[in-house]
C-alpha cells in the first residue's frame, strides 16, 4: 500500500497522520455537563492523548449535524472555547449522520492543502436532551413531497430493509445476529453505550419499533463528545510523535429522493448503498487497496440499525452483495473472525450523532495503533471506517493504516 | 504561499432571487450552479468535488445540504457542507484544491426568506444556559457593537453615515435595482432608521480549480487565491471587548502573511467588507490594517474608500445593497473575483491586480476571514 | 448538588414555495384528482413526483406525463411507535411505483388491518399492485391520496 499519496493533480504530498484521540464513556444523559462542557470533555483526553498544548493547535474542525439535535441553533459558536479556536482557524462540518467522519476529512484538508501542521476536530451531542430525535430527522425531508409523510430515520431504514428481505433473502433473525454481535463486541468496550449481552430471543421478545425492525435492531439516543488531533508527517517526524495514518479518503452521495431509489432501474436502490461503495472504491484506490478482503483486518462501519450493516459490509468490498447475510452467520465479522466489523459495538450500541462518525474513525485509528483495549483485533494493521447521513444519502469513507 | 497547490476562481454567479415564487429554493440553487458553471465554462462532469455553506435554521431544513445535493451536482459526487459561514464553504474548497486531490470544487450557498421571522430564527443561536432569554439577535448584537465604538470614537455617527451613503451610492451603479431595501423604522439604538437593510433571498456560485486544469482548459480569466485568513472570536458578548476585532486582526495576519502584504492601502486595488452595519465597516477598516480609528473620520471624509478614492471599498454597494443574511460572506469573495477578473460589470474597477475580501458573520462579526485575491499567480512578494 | 435544567421549545412558521412546478402537480391532485410525473428529455425517465430538473442528468425536465392511478409496491414499512409529532400508530406507509413513472411516490396505504406486523407485511409485500384512491375534500397535498391493495 502507498506510503505517500499520489493526488488526482500529480502532486506528490506527504501524508497525514493521527496523533490523539478522546472520546465519552457515552450514556443515555450527561446532566452534569452542559454541551460546552461534554466537547470539553472530549478535547481535553484528546490533547492529553497528543501530548499537545492548545498553543500548538492551529485550526480546529467542529463536528456537529443537526443544531435542532441540541437545541442550540449554530451551537458551533458556544463551542469555541471547549475547543480552545479563541483568534485562530474554525468551521463547523454539517453532513447529518456522516459529520464526524466529514469532521476528520475536513481537518484532513487543512494539513493536506498545506495550510496547517496541526489541526484538532471536535464535537459532541446530547441527543437524549431534544425529546425525540425522530421529530428533529423529520425535517430533513423536503417540505414540497416528502415531509408530510411519517418518515424519520427509523422508518426510512426499515423500508431498505424491506427492499434488501425482497432482493437478497434477508430474515429477521439475520438482522438479530448483528445486534447480539455488536451488544456483545460493545461489552468489551468500556466507551460503548449499550453494554448489554443480548441473545436472538431477546432481539425478538423486544416491540416492534417499524416493522421488520424491533426496539433492539435501532441504536440507542447518546450524549457525549469526540476529539482528535491530526498532524502533517513533517510536524510528526520533527517531533518524534507515534501516529496511524489516513491513507486513503472519499465522499460520494446519492439522489435525496426515496422514490428515486427504487422504481425502474435506479442508479442507487435503497435496499444498497451504493454510494458507499462508490466511497469506498475512491479511498481504496487512493490507498492503493485492490483487494480489501484480504488487505483490510478490521472496520468500523456506521450502522444505526441491524440491518444496514449487511449492505454497510457488502458495500466495503468484503463480498458480494447479499454474502454478508452466510458470512455473518458463519462468525468471520465477529471479533476472533476473518475480518471484525465493528468491534466497539458501532453505531448500533452508541448513537451521540454529531461525533458518531468521528468514533468510527477514532476506532480503527486505535485498533491499527494496537491500542484498542479489550475489544483489540489481534494483529491488526489497515483499517477502514464509513459514516452515512441524510436520508442514506452522504456518505463519507476513510483508510487507516498503522 | 502554504499550499501544495495555488487555487484559482475561475467562475462566478451572484443571483438575487427577488422574483421568488416560481422557483422553490433547490430550484434557485440549481439555477444558481449551472450560472456558475456556465461563467467559468465548463460541465459539471468537470467538477470533482462541492462544498455547500447552508443554515438550518434560515432554511427551515434540518441538514439542509440534503435538499441541496441534486441541484448543486451532488450526486455520485465527493460533497461536504458547512452550517457556520458561506465564507467558510469557500475556504474549504480552496484548501481540497490545495491539497492537489481534487482539480476542481464548485462552491455554493443560499440564504432564503421563508423564516416566518429571521431574527427569531437567529435567537436560536443563543445558548440555552444564560442568553437564550435575553431579546438577543444579530440586529441586537450589532447594535451592542455599535453602542461601544460610538463611545470609544467622538462623532461616529456621522462618519457612519457617510460610510452607508457609500456603499448605497456604490449599490445604485451595481444594481440599478437595489435587491435590499433600507429596513424601515428605528432598527436599534444606536442604529437609527435606515442604517440597516432588509434580508432578501440569494444564492451564490464559485468555481475553484488547479493551474494545471486552467492551463489545460486555456482559461484566462482568473481569480488566484494568493491569501487566506480565518479566526473565530469566543462564543459569549461578555467575553469579548467588542470595540475591537482580534479575530479578523489575525485572518488578516495570516493572510497578509501567505499573499506577503505588507502595506495593504499600496498593495490592494479593491476590497468588499460584510458592512451589515457600517459600524461593522469601520471596524474592519482597522482590523484590516487600512485605517486605524483616529482616522476613520479623516479618512472617510476625504473618500479614500469611495469608488473614486485610493482603495475602493465595497464597489457592489455590499450588504446595504443586497443582504440575503447567510451567503453575505461568500458573495464578497465572489465580487472581488469578478473584480480581479474583469467580470464585475457596470461597477467593474479599472486595472484591479489584488483584492481583498472580509468576511464577517455571527454575533457582532463572531466568525471573520479576510482572503487576497490577484491576478497572477504566486505571492506577491 | 441539585442539577436543574431549562426547558425550551423552538417555535419557527416557515413559508416554503413550492415553485412552479410542485404548484401545478397539487393544482392537478386538488382540482382533478389526478397524479402527473415530469419526464427528463436526455434520459427518457419519467419523475414522479415531478422534478423541475433531474438530479441524474442535471438537465431540466421538459413535459408532463400522466401517472397511475394503478402500480406496483416498492417498499413499506407499518410503525408501532408513537413518535413525537408523528401520527398514532399503528400505520403503514412506503413508496409505489405507478403505472407510467419511472421512479417511486411515497404515500400511506390504507385498509390493511396491521395487528398482526408479520400478515399485514405479507399483504403490502415488494411488488403488489395497489391503486391509488383521492379523498372527497383534496387541499392539494400528498396526504389527499393514498394506497389500497387491488
Amino acid at each position: 500500500m502507498s506510503t505517500a499519496g499520489t493526488s488526482a493533480a500529480g502532486v506528490s504530498s506527504e501524508r497525514v497522520g493521527i496523533i490523539g484521540i478522546g472520546q465519552s464513556q457515552f450514556t443515555a444523559r450527561r446532566d452534569d455537563a452542559s454541551y460546552p462542557d461534554l466537547v470539553r470533555e472530549a478535547v481535553v483526553l484528546a490533547m492529553n492523548d497528543a501530548d499537545l498544548l492548545f498553543d500548538d493547535i492551529q485550526a480546529v474542525v467542529y463536528s456537529l449535524s443537526p443544531d435542532a439535535m441540541v437545541g442550540i441553533g449554530n451551537a458551533e459558536r458556544l463551542g469555541v472555547d471547549a475547543v480552545g479556536a479563541r483568534n485562530k482557524r474554525f468551521l463547523r462540518i454539517n453532513t447529518g449522520g456522516a459529520t464526524g467522519i466529514s469532521s476528520v476529512a475536513a481537518a484532513y484538508y487543512h494539513v493536506a492543502s498545506g495550510a496547517c501542521e496541526v489541526v484538532l476536530t471536535a464535537g459532541a451531542d446530547k441527543v437524549g436532551e431534544c425529546g425525540d430525535s425522530q421529530t428533529v430527522l423529520n425535517k430533513i425531508w423536503d417540505p414540497t413531497y416528502e415531509r408530510q409523510l411519517p418518515l424519520g430515520t427509523i422508518n426510512m431504514l426499515a423500508m431498505s430493509a424491506v427492499r434488501y428481505m425482497n432482493f437478497y433473502g434477508l430474515t429477521e433473525e439475520d438482522m438479530a445476529r448483528v445486534t447480539v454481535k455488536n451488544r456483545w463486541h460493545a461489552s468489551l468496550n468500556p466507551n460503548a453505550h449499550l453494554r448489554r449481552v443480548v441473545t436472538i430471543d431477546d432481539v425478538f421478545a423486544s416491540r416492534y419499533i417499524a416493522w421488520p425492525m424491533k426496539l433492539l435492531d435501532c441504536c440507542p439516543q447518546s450524549s457525549g463528545g469526540g476529539a482528535m488531533v491530526l498532524a502533517s508527517e513533517r510536524f510528526i517526524r520533527e517531533r518524534n510523535l507515534d501516529a496511524v495514518w489516513i491513507t486513503g479518503l472519499a465522499h460520494c452521495s446519492e439522489t435525496y429522493w426515496l422514490g428515486d431509489r427504487m422504481g425502474n432501474n435506479p442508479t442507487a436502490d435503497h435496499a444498497d448503498a451504493f454510494a458507499l461503495g462508490r466511497s469506498f472504491q475512491r479511498a481504496y484506490k487512493m490507498a492503493g487497496i485492490t483487494d480489501p478482503g484480504s488487505q483490510v483486518h478490521v472496520a468500523e462501519l456506521y450502522a444505526p440499525f441491524s440491518n444496514t450493516e449487511y449492505h454497510a459490509i457488502d458495500a466495503a468490498g468484503f463480498c458480494k452483495p447479499g454474502e454478508s447475510i452466510a458470512l455473518l452467520r458463519e462468525g468471520q465479522f465477529e471479533l476472533g473472525g476473518r475480518l471484525p466489523v465493528n468491534p466497539s459495538g458501532g453505531t448500533l450500541c452508541t448513537n451521540a450523532i454529531a461525533v458518531t462518525g468521528m468514533i468510527r474513525v477514532a476506532e480503527v485509528a486505535l485498533q491499527v495503533w494496537g491500542r484498542a483495549g479489550a475489544h483489540q483485533v489481534k494483529g491488526a494493521r489497515v483499517g477502514i471506517a464509513s459514516g452515512n447521513g441524510g436520508d442514506h444519502q452522504f456518505f463519507g469513507t476513510m483508510v487507516i493504516e498503522a | 504561499m502554504p499550499y501544495n497547490v495555488q487555487p484559482g476562481v475561475i467562475g462566478c454567479a451572484i443571483r438575487p432571487a427577488i422574483a421568488d415564487r416560481d422557483r422553490s429554493l433547490e430550484e434557485v440553487i440549481y439555477d444558481t450552479t449551472q450560472q456558475g458553471l456556465a461563467d467559468a465554462g465548463i460541465a459539471i462532469d468537470d467538477i470533482d468535488g462541492i462544498i455547500v455553506g447552508c443554515n438550518d435554521q434560515l432554511d427551515g431544513r434540518a441538514i439542509s445540504v440534503m435538499m441541496a445535493s441534486g441541484a448543486v451536482g451532488g450526486v455520485d459526487r465527493d460533497i461536504l457542507s458547512t452550517p457556520s459561514g458561506s465564507e467558510h464553504a469557500f475556504i474549504l474548497g480552496a484548501l481540497r484544491v490545495a491539497s492537489g486531490q481534487f482539480r476542481t470544487q464548485l462552491v455554493v450557498a443560499w440564504s432564503p426568506t421563508e423564516a416566518g421571522s429571521i431574527p427569531e430564527a437567529e435567537r436560536l443561536a443563543t445558548d440555552p444556559y444564560f442568553h437564550r432569554r435575553l431579546p438577543l439577535d444579530e440586529l441586537s448584537a450589532n447594535a451592542l457593537q455599535a453602542a461601544v465604538l460610538e463611545h470609544a470614537v467622538q462623532g461616529l455617527r456621522d462618519v457612519a453615515a457617510t460610510v452607508l451613503e457609500k456603499n448605497r451610492r456604490h449599490g445604485a451603479l451595481a444594481y440599478p435595482d437595489p435587491p435590499s431595501r433600507p429596513a424601515p423604522g428605528v432598527a436599534r439604538w444606536p442604529l437609527a432608521a435606515g442604517t440597516t437593510t432588509r434580508p432578501v433571498t440569494g444564492c451564490v456560485a464559485l468555481v475553484l480549480a488547479t493551474a494545471d486544469f486552467i492551463a489545460e482548459r486555456g482559461i484566462v480569466d482568473v481569480a488566484w487565491i494568493r491569501g487566506m485568513g480565518w479566526a473565530t472570536e469566543p462564543s459569549f458578548l461578555g467575553d469579548r471587548d467588542l470595540g475591537t476585532a482580534p479575530a479578523l486582526r489575525a485572518a488578516a495576519q495570516q493572510a497578509y502573511a501567505e499573499a506577503g502584504i505588507t502595506d495593504p492601502i499600496a498593495q490592494l486595488d479593491v476590497v468588499e467588507i460584510t458592512d451589515a452595519t457600517p459600524y461593522a465597516e469601520l471596524l474592519a477598516y482597522e482590523a484590516l490594517g487600512l485605517c486605524a480609528r483616529q482616522d476613520w473620520a479623516a479618512r472617510v471624509g476625504d473618500g479614500t474608500f469611495t469608488r473614486e478614492g485610493r482603495l475602493p471599498v465595497n464597489l457592489s454597494g455590499g450588504v446595504q445593497t443586497f443582504n440575503p443574511v447567510f451567503c453575505t460572506g461568500l458573495i464578497r469573495v465572489a465580487e472581488i473575483a469578478d473584480q480581479v477578473r474583469g467580470h464585475a460589470g457596470a461597477h467593474q474597477h479599472k486595472n484591479v491586480r489584488n483584492g481583498l475580501a472580509q468576511a464577517g458573520s455571527g454575533f457582532a462579526m463572531q466568525y471573520q476571514a479576510a482572503i487576497v485575491l490577484g491576478r497572477e499567480q504566486g505571492a506577491l512578494a | 448538588m441539585e442539577l436543574m435544567s431549562r426547558q425550551e421549545t423552538w417555535n419557527i412558521t416557515y413559508t416554503h414555495a413550492l415553485g412552479e412546478t410542485a404548484s401545478w402537480f397539487y393544482g392537478q391532485i386538488r382540482d382533478n384528482a389526478k397524479l402527473y410525473g415530469r419526464r427528463c428529455a436526455q434520459s427518457g425517465r419519467v419523475l414522479v413526483p415531478p422534478r423541475s430538473f433531474s438530479d441524474q442528468t442535471l438537465q431540466p425536465t421538459t413535459e408532463w406525463v400522466e401517472v397511475g392511478p394503478g402500480g406496483r409496491i416498492e417498499t413499506f414499512t407499518i410503525v408501532y411507535e408513537q413518535f413525537q409529532n408523528l401520527p398514532d400508530p399503528p400505520y403503514a406507509f412506503g413508496y409505489v411505483l405507478l403505472d407510467g413513472a419511472d421512479t417511486a411516490l411515497g404515500g400511506y396505504f390504507k385498509g390493511v388491518d396491521l395487528t398482526d406486523p408479520a400478515k399485514a407485511a405479507e399483504k403490502l409485500k415488494i411488488g403488489t399492485r395497489i391503486v391509488t384512491r383521492f379523498a372527497e375534500q383534496r387541499t392539494g397535498d400528498v396526504l389527499d391520496f393514498w394506497y389500497e391493495v387491488a
